[in-house]
This record gives structure tokens, C-alpha cells and sequence, in this order.
């Protein structure tokens, strides 16, 4: 079952998994305790529109300081390590090889995650720098680049090692994210926050990484896990000129996104924009055409499995692109810039799309690498409906209330308060999401420490075996 | 596709293509602006905040404000308005040119002309000799308002054009023009904002500068605003002791948020700092990018008002 | 976990793309498409990089007429339209005329005289040719008709100060009053012939 023996090579299956076993705990330990820890604070932060005398008295309890630590928990704390552990292990399969260094993204994570630590809490004591999703302060950035070029290099290493030397469409998105992180994450740091460029061209450059970020280097990675689980699960091949057709254009006109229609910057910046996201219906075509051709029609039954995480990950990544592409348009950006439709994009983007995409692959991975089943096998199914109805609960009313506001908004005969009373309903019913997402996130990291638990009792003991099983007669020098 | 090398390249096109177009071009454009020249002024624009507004613009910035408020206002459309000054020796010629321009098109007798957000006009404009100087018509593009202008000045009366900026954020009075780039020359952060859960604060320093209304609004937003979603700030606060006499900072608070006998609620620094930078929050000059007349002190209603 | 997955394309040798996993043509030629419709949207509202254009004004040139001008500022463009219509055809829009045809008005001493009354008879009356300008002898097919009789006083001395005020010249302005004066003066008046004639007007 487990012993996938290639009869051309030597290497087993189990044996490329067991060498992924420490660096991917390492990192996805903690991914998941960041996981619930950013849905914790995005559930206060939410709570804070329902009661806000009780919020009023702590400073770390405002909202503009829960809100972006609960965001930069999700992608910095959860969906970039659990992404490169995801991608360490696709590596290592793919090239049939163990994972080369695997000291070095141990390590790394360490260090990733102390970053994360530091940047949270300095966000919460105040020390944000002020740009979304850029909040973390310097002394965290030079940790967590650091931790990412390690990681990249064993990533890189694993991919020059492998046998089969033509790349498959997962290896291209992968690897472009790979470049992609590095580069954005220094530009923002060092015009941003080393040496801050003058007036509004700060705005313009956080948009630019915000974007790079949030749209395109989550679609990379979340999309190369996909592109590589989809065909696997349904039995079916990917097609690779569509995959290739998908990524030029994913990476030529995506990043081009994320300048706001109305912004205080000259005509061009947002007219580019506006182009390139009419341009980006061009890659949402091909990758679901590429989902449609993978997936539908396939006889394989996911019951709630990791293939029906990864089936809704990709359906969300679609609805979140169409959402962004809508912003995109000056119309319609008329009525929704400002409100919470903007949010409810981000959101459905990262828990939406890649931290489902990515739960669901670990849920395949962590047995296998472990070689022992998952301590709590019914939480996957759960947690599915959980992360279902959370999502639907979270985004829907978020959006529609958003539309909502807009409307309000861009007709001054209404009262400004208008707007918010609009609103007001429907953040109640996303509320309630988040606390489903929170809950699926516990049965998440419950799977995941106790399976972490397991291995170290497990090695606990077989440690102490070693130590006290009597020695070989033949070592003792007399 | 068949090599990493390949990829990479293609990675660095793409983002290489971007870095350029979304970061060095607008460092390179924007980011070595100066200061500009108000119109119709030899004002220098921006002026550099003083100190405790650029301190109160990290407090802003520690607090999270842009989480729900945005710092730009938009405009989506300019208009021109007319207004009349004299009517010369010959009142009745420039009637004829006023009117002139409303002539019903010759294909239903239809008045066909509208305005730049499309409300066409009632008819002409009634004219008040007695009351000049009067805005006679607004909501005018910039060669119409040239033709009519022409022919008031053709018949020996005398006009001016004003420009008006136009919006929803506009109408709501939040500002007067749009936001540009020279608005956040100093600012840094530039705390752009993405969210109105709360009111736009670009032109705040104008439209409520009083520091007490701020400090107020801070401690207990629902006292001064009702329905407002904003939670309070009262961490920025200290409730001490009266000590021999009340503090002349201290807040005067309605009855049901006064401190126990023998308190008094003072701001703290923080607190005064990003009063001091809201009040300096202000966008109500024009410039070149973003022409308007500046109104003046108006003696009579429009005429024709849509 | 039952849903064992079968070994997938990325662990056997690299199979040959089957025939219906080509791109079709379609994807190819909507691309183009929105490419052409991009552009297009950006000539029209991109301000074409122009750091001061900004929505809602679409090009430099809008941005610039909504600009309050000063009196003369507004009097030399009026002028400029109408030098533009009626006079650029021979003269030149840049003022330097066509040989055989119409003198050069740049750096021409008749119009940077020092008052305008003998250059508003010129398009008051028309002119027959030969003129030396600049110290070039100038002789034409055909002389320039009254092209400014029919133009309102302010219009032609909107047109007169913005050639003395252009490209190089230094004469002043001339005011509507000027011309009203010396369209009275004229009245009646054939066209001049040649310089002889033109040089007995004062100026």
C-alpha cells in the first residue's frame, strides 16, 4: 500500500518520504498552531464591530492592530512555510530522489517561525511599519527572507538531483515561486522600510507586493500543489500545453494587478492595471478548463477527503480571480473600492483557496511520510464541512454587504452611517464563518501535534531501546 | 518548458516587467517630486507637518486607523459653472447668447444638450439682473462653458468660468478635489487606507478641526457621533486623581461618561499627537493636477441648479 | 486511506500531449483581442504616463484647458485657434511661410513693428506682392486676399498679438479698439500693392 517500489530506481517511495519527515513537521508544526492563532485573532477583530466597549480599554485588542496580526498569521505564520513544506515533499517525489540538505529547511523553520513570533507581537505592541501585509518589522523580515532562501535552497538542490530531467507543470509554478517570494519581499522591505521612498510611490509599491503576494504568489505555489494532487487523485493526466499556456499568462499579466481605480496616483498606474486585469480572464479561462478537464467526469469518490479539499481550493481560487478581475474594472470598482468586498477577495484567496489546497495535501502527505495513519481520521471529513460552511458563512455576506456599502456609498444622499448600518448584518453572519474556519483549524492542528506526539514517543522509546539493549559481545573490548 | 533554467528566466521576465513598471518607474516619476505651487498662488504645497503632527502620524500608524479609514478622496468628473458679472449696456443681446446655447436641436425640437454626468437641462436660465454677480448655469462641460462665455462677451457682457470638481465624495463633503500625489510628499508612512468603515479623512483638518471634538470623538465615539462603529480609544487616557486644581487638558465629558468625583480624564501624548495630525490632515488648495475655484464668499443661489 | 491515487503523469516517462490537449485557437485569439482593447483603453485613459494627468481628466490637453489663464493668456490661445484655422494654411503653423506663396511671419520686421496699425491693413485689405522680408525679395503667384475682414475686431487682434508674440517675435499686443480704429480708417480701401505702397502706411 505504502510501498510504491519504482523497479527502476532504488529509491522506495517510503524512503523519499521518510527523508522529508523532520524538515516538513518542522515547518507545518507550527503552521497550524499560527493557523488557529490568525483565526483566533481574525474572529476577535470581527468581534470588535459587535462589542466594542469591551474592546475599548487594550490597546493590543484594537481592531487595526488584531486585524493585521491575524492577517499576517495567515500568510506569513500559516500559508508560506505549510506551503514550502508541501513543496519540499513534491520536489522529493518528483525527482525520485530524497530531499538534499534536509537539515537545512529544519532549521529554516526555526527561524521562520521565530520571525513570526517576533512580527506578531511587535504588530500587537505597536510596531507595525503600517503597510498591509507588510506589518512585520525589520529585525522579523531579515529572518524570515533569510529562512526562505535556506529553504529554497535545499528546494533547488532536491529539483537538480532529479532523475527525470524534463519538468512538470508543478515544477514551473513551484520554482517561479521560488524567485517570486525573495524578490517582492526585499523590494517592499528596502523602498518600504530600510529606506523609504518618498511619498505616495510607498502606496504603489505596497500595492505591487500586496498583490505579487497575495494573488500571484499564493496562485503559484497553491496551483502547483493542485496541478499535482488533481491528476493524481482522478487518474487522469494534466494537460501540459494548457498548464504551460496557464502559467505564461498567470505570470506575464498577473502581476500587473493591485492598483486601486481611484488611487492618488497618476492615470496610468491604475489604467495599467485595469488592462492587466481584463488580461487575467485569459489564465482563469485555461485553468478552469484545465480543472474541468482533470476533474469532472472523473469516477473517483473524494468522501471528504484530501481530493475534495483540493477540488473546492481550486474552485475558490476561480471565484477569488473573478472577484479581483471584477476590481479591476473601473465601473464596478466605482461601487465596490472601499467596501468589504475587497476583503472578502483576500479571504477567499488565502483560506478560500490555498489554506484548504494546502490542508488537503498535507492530509496526504503526513501519513505517508509518518508511515502511520492519521490519529484522528474522521476530523478530515469534518473539518472538510467545517472549512465549507465556514468559507460560504465568511465570504458571501462579506461580499453582497460589500456591494451593499458601495451602493450606499457612491450616493451622497445617503448618510455616511447608512453605509456601516448596511454592513453591520452581514459581518454578523461572517463571524459566525470565522468561527467555523477556527474550528476546523483546531481539528486540523489536533491531527497534526498528536501525529507530531506519536513520532516523538515513538522515537522516545525506540532511543531508550537502543540505549539499554545489551551490547554485542563482539564490541567489547576486554 | 523542459528545463529550470527556462522557468526561471520566464520568472524573471515576468516580474522584471512588472518591478519596472510598478516600482522603479514610479520612484523614478514620483518619488523625486518636490513641492508644487498652489494655482493662482506663489504658495509653496505640501508644507512639512509639525512635530507633533509627524508624531501623531505614528500613532495613527501603531494604532491600525487605516484599517478603517482611507486618506483619498476621488473625483469622478470636473464641471464648469458660469457666473455672470455684468450684462453691459445690452442685457437683452446677452440673454440671446445665453440662450442661444439651449436652442432645441432642429430633429424633434428636443433640447438635446446635457451636462457631464447627463442630466439634461430644464430650459434656459432664468436671470436675475439685479443680482449680479450670479451663477447662472453649472454642470457644464469646459466648451460649452467656452461657448456660452464667448457669447456673453461678444454681446459686451462679462463672465467667468469656475471649475467645480465632481464625485460622491465631493457631494458628501469630504473634500473639495481629489486626492494627488503631492497631498503625501511628507508623509511616512503614507497611510493610504483601504476600507471606509469609517469616514475619509483626507480634508478631517477642514471639516472637523476642532481639537476637542477629536479628542472627544477618541475617548467615547458614540457621544459625539451616533451609530458610529468606531470602538473607543480610551487606552489613549489616563483617568488620574485631581491634583490641586483640575487639569486645563482634561476632557469635558457628558454626564454619563464623567469619572468618579475627584478624577479628571487627561489625553496622553499619543492621544494629542493624532489630534495634532488630524487637524493637519488638509487637501483644499488647488493645483495644477487638480484644478478648482476656490469658492468665494457667494451672495446669490444658482439660478438653474440641478 | 483508500483513495490510493494511481501513479500520475509526473512518475512514469514523458507521454506524448494527446491531440485534444492542444490550446484551442480561440484562447489564442481572444487574447489578441483584449491585448488590441487594452491598449485602446489605455491610449484613452492612461494620460500616456503623464505624472500630472490624473482621472478624471484623460490627457494633458484636457488637463490644461480646465486651467484658470490669465486674460492674456486666454486672449494669445483664442488666437492661436483662429491663426490656426485661417491663416497657417499659407503662413505656417510655426510662422515661417511657404516660399512662392506666403512670406515667413517669424522675425519678420513688418510684424514686429513697433506699432500694428500697418499690420492690421494687411488683413484688413489684403496684399499684392513683391515684399522683401528679412533682406529676402519675395515675389508670389497670387497675393493674399482680406483674410481678416471678416473676422470680429477682437478675433483679428487676438491673431495679431499672438504672431507678434510667437516664435521669436517681440511686438506687443494689439487690442480690439486698434483694430475697430483702423478698420475705420480703411474702410472702402483696395487691397495694397506691394511693398512701395505698404511702406507709405505708418505703422
Amino acid at each position: 500500500m505504502n510501498g510504491n517500489v519504482n523497479s527502476q530506481n532504488n529509491l522506495s517511495a517510503d524512503e523519499i518520504d521518510a527523508s522529508c519527515r523532520v524538515p516538513l513537521l518542522a515547518l507545518c508544526n507550527c503552521a497550524a498552531l499560527w493557523l488557529a492563532l490568525g483565526l483566533a485573532l481574525e474572529l476577535l477583530a470581527s468581534l470588535t464591530f459587535h462589542m466594542p466597549e469591551k474592546f475599548g480599554g487594550c490597546a493590543w485588542l484594537t481592531y487595526g492592530r488584531l486585524l493585521p496580526a491575524a492577517n499576517d498569521l495567515l500568510v506569513y505564520g500559516f500559508a508560506i512555510p505549510a506551503g514550502l513544506g508541501v513543496m519540499l515533499w513534491i520536489f522529493a517525489r518528483l525527482s525520485e530522489t530524497e530531499l538534499v540538505l534536509p537539515l537545512v529547511p529544519v532549521i529554516a523553520a526555526h527561524i521562520w517561525h521565530l520571525g513570526v513570533f517576533i512580527g506578531v507581537v511587535a504588530i500587537l505592541i505597536g510596531d507595525s511599519t503600517g503597510f498591509a501585509w507588510l506589518e512585520f518589522p525589520r529585525g522579523s523580515s531579515v529572518l524570515l527572507f533569510a529562512a526562505f532562501l535556506l529553504i529554497a535552497l535545499s528546494a533547488v538542490a532536491t529539483l537538480g538531483a532529479r532523475r527525470e530531467r524534463a519538468l512538470q507543470p508543478p515544477h514551473w509554478f513551484l520554482l517561479a515561486a521560488l524567485l517570486w517570494f525573495p524578490w517582492i519581499y526585499s523590494t517592499a522591505n528596502l523602498f518600504l522600510v530600510a529606506w523609504p521612498v518618498r511619498g505616495v510611490a510607498q502606496a504603489v509599491i505596497g500595492w505591487w507586493f500586496a498583490n505579487n503576494l497575495i494573488f500571484v504568489w499564493l496562485a503559484l505555489v497553491g496551483l502547483g500543489v493542485a496541478f499535482y494532487f488533481l491528476p493524481k487523485f482522478a487518474g487522469r493526466t494534466l494537460p501540459n500545453y494548457f498548464a504551460q499556456f496557464a502559467f505564461w499568462t498567470l505570470i506575464l499579466f498577473g502581476t500587473w494587478l493591485g492598483i486601486p481605480q481611484g488611487a492618488p496616483v497618476p492615470a496610468w498606474l491604475p489604467a495599467l492595471s485595469s488592462v492587466a486585469s481584463a488580461l487575467t480572464v485569459i489564465p482563469l479561462i485555461v485553468i478552469a478548463m484545465i480543472f474541468g478537464k482533470t476533474v469532472c467526469g472523473a469516477k473517483v469518490h473524494c468522501k471528504g477527503g484530501p481530493f475534495c479539499y483540493v477540488k473546492f481550493g481550486t474552485v475558490a481560487f476561480i471565484l477569488a480571480t473573478l472577484m479581483l478581475i471584477a476590481l479591476g474594472c473601473p465601473h464596478f470598482s466605482r461601487v465596490a473600492e472601499f467596501t468589504w468586498f475587497a476583503p472578502a477577495q483576500t479571504q477567499l484567496q488565502i483560506l478560500g483557496f490555498f489554506t484548504i489546497v494546502i490542508c488537503g495535501a498535507i492530509y496526504h502527505i503526513l501519513p505517508r511520510v509518518m508511515n502511520f495513519e492519521l490519529p484522528f481520521p474522521r476530523f478530515v471529513r469534518v473539518q472538510h464541512w467545517f472549512f465549507i460552511l465556514g468559507i460560504a458563512f465568511l465570504i458571501l455576506p462579506l461580499a453582497i454587504g460589500g456591494i451593499l456599502q458601495g451602493i450606499k456609498l457612491a450616493n451622497p444622499s445617503f448618510p455616511f452611517a447608512n453605509s456601516n448600518d448596511v454592513a453591520i448584518q452581514f459581518l454578523r453572519v461572517s463571524t459566525l464563518g470565522i468561527l467555523f474556519l477556527l474550528l476546523g483549524s483546531l481539528l486540523f492542528a489536533a491531527n497534526i501535534f498528536a501525529m507530531t506526539f506519536k513520532w516523538k514517543i515513538a522515537l522516545l522509546k525506540s532511543g531508550i531501546a537502543a540505549v539499554t539493549a545489551p551490547l554485542e559481545t563482539s564490541e567489547v573490548k576486554s | 518548458m523542459k528545463t529550470g533554467f527556462r522557468v526561471f528566466i520566464a520568472a524573471f521576465v515576468a516580474l522584471g516587467a512588472s518591478w519596472c513598471g510598478f516600482v522603479l518607474a514610479p520612484v523614478l516619476q514620483l518619488g523625486t517630486a518636490k513641492q508644487e505651487t498652489v494655482l493662482n498662488s506663489s504658495d509653496t504645497y505640501p508644507l512639512q507637518r509639525t512635530g507633533d503632527a509627524t508624531l501623531g502620524l505614528q500613532v495613527y500608524r501603531a494604532s491600525g486607523c487605516a484599517a478603517c479609514h482611507t486618506e483619498q478622496i476621488q473625483q469622478s468628473g470636473v464641471a464648469c459653472e458660469i457666473e455672470l458679472t455684468s450684462v453691459g449696456k445690452n442685457p437683452d443681446a446677452v440673454e440671446k447668447q445665453i440662450n442661444a446655447v439651449f436652442a432645441p436641436s432642429p430633429f424633434f425640437g428636443v433640447n438635446f444638450i446635457t451636462n457631464d454626468q447627463n442630466i439634461p437641462y430644464g430650459g434656459p436660465p432664468s436671470i436675475d439682473i439685479s443680482h449680479l454677480p450670479q451663477i447662472i448655469l453649472n454642470h457644464l462641460e469646459k466648451s460649452k462653458a467656452d461657448a456660452v462665455v464667448g457669447g456673453i462677451t461678444s454681446a459686451g457682457g462679462k463672465a467667468e468660468i469656475h471649475i467645480v470638481a465632481t464625485g460622491a465624495d465631493i457631494s458628501r463633503g469630504w473634500g473639495i478635489r481629489r486626492s494627488v500625489a503631492a497631498d503625501y510628499l511628507y508623509d511616512n508612512p503614507v497611510q493610504l487606507g483601504s476600507l471606509r468603515v469609517g469616514p475619509d479623512l483626507a480634508d478631517v483638518g477642514a471639516r472637523l478641526g476642532n481639537a476637542n471634538w477629536q479628542l472627544l470623538h477618541l475617548y467615547a465615539p458614540h457621544s459625539v457621533t451616533k451609530n458610529s462603529a468606531m470602538p473607543p480609544f480610551r487606552f489613549l487616557f489616563e483617568t488620574k486623581k485631581i491634583g490641586d486644581a483640575p487639569s486645563p487638558d482634561a476632557l469635558q465629558l457628558p454626564k454619563e461618561l464623567v469619572p468618579p468625583v475627584g478624577y479628571e480624564v487627561i489625553p496622553t501624548d499619543d492621544a494629542k499627537n493624532l489630534v495634532a495630525y488630524l487637524l493637519s490632515l488638509r487637501a483644499d488648495v488647488p493645483l495644477y493636477e487638480a484644478p478648482f475655484t476656490p469658492p468665494q464668499v457667494s451672495t446669490n443661489t444658482p439660478a438653474n441648479k440641478k | 486511506m483508500n483513495d490510493e491515487p494511481k501513479i500520475s503523469d509526473s512518475q512514469q516517462s514523458a507521454e506524448p500531449a494527446a491531440a485534444r490537449s492542444t490550446v484551442p485557437m480561440w484562447i489564442f485569439s481572444l487574447t489578441l483581442v483584449l491585448i488590441y482593447l487594452g491598449a485602446v483603453y489605455f491610449d484613452h485613459h492612461g494620460g500616456w504616463f503623464n505624472p500630472q494627468v490624473y482621472s478624471p481628466y484623460k490627457n494633458a490637453e484636457e488637463l490644461d484647458s480646465y486651467q484658470p489663464k490669465s486674460g492674456a493668456a486666454e486672449f494669445i490661445a483664442q488666437g492661436k485657434k483662429t491663426y490656426d484655422m485661417i491663416c497657417a494654411a499659407c503662413h505656417g503653423p510655426d510662422g515661417s511661410g511657404k516660399p512662392g506663396q506666403a512670406p515667413p511671419l517669424a522675425g519678420s520686421e513688418w510684424v514686429n513693428a513697433k506699432g500694428d496699425r500697418r499690420l492690421a491693413e494687411i488683413p484688413l485689405l489684403g496684399l499684392n506682392g513683391p515684399i522683401t522680408v528679412k533682406g529676402q525679395p519675395m515675389n508670389f503667384s497670387s497675393g493674399m486676399a482680406a483674410m481678416g475682414a471678416g473676422l470680429s475686431d477682437s478675433d483679428l487682434a487676438a491673431v495679431l498679438t499672438y504672431i507678434r508674440s510667437s516664435w521669436g517675435n517681440t511686438g506687443g499686443p494689439a487690442t480690439a479698439d486698434d483694430v475697430k480704429a483702423v478698420r475705420a480708417i480703411v474702410a472702402g480701401h483696395g487691397a495694397i500693392n506691394g511693398e512701395q505702397e505698404l511702406k507709405t502706411i505708418p505703422e
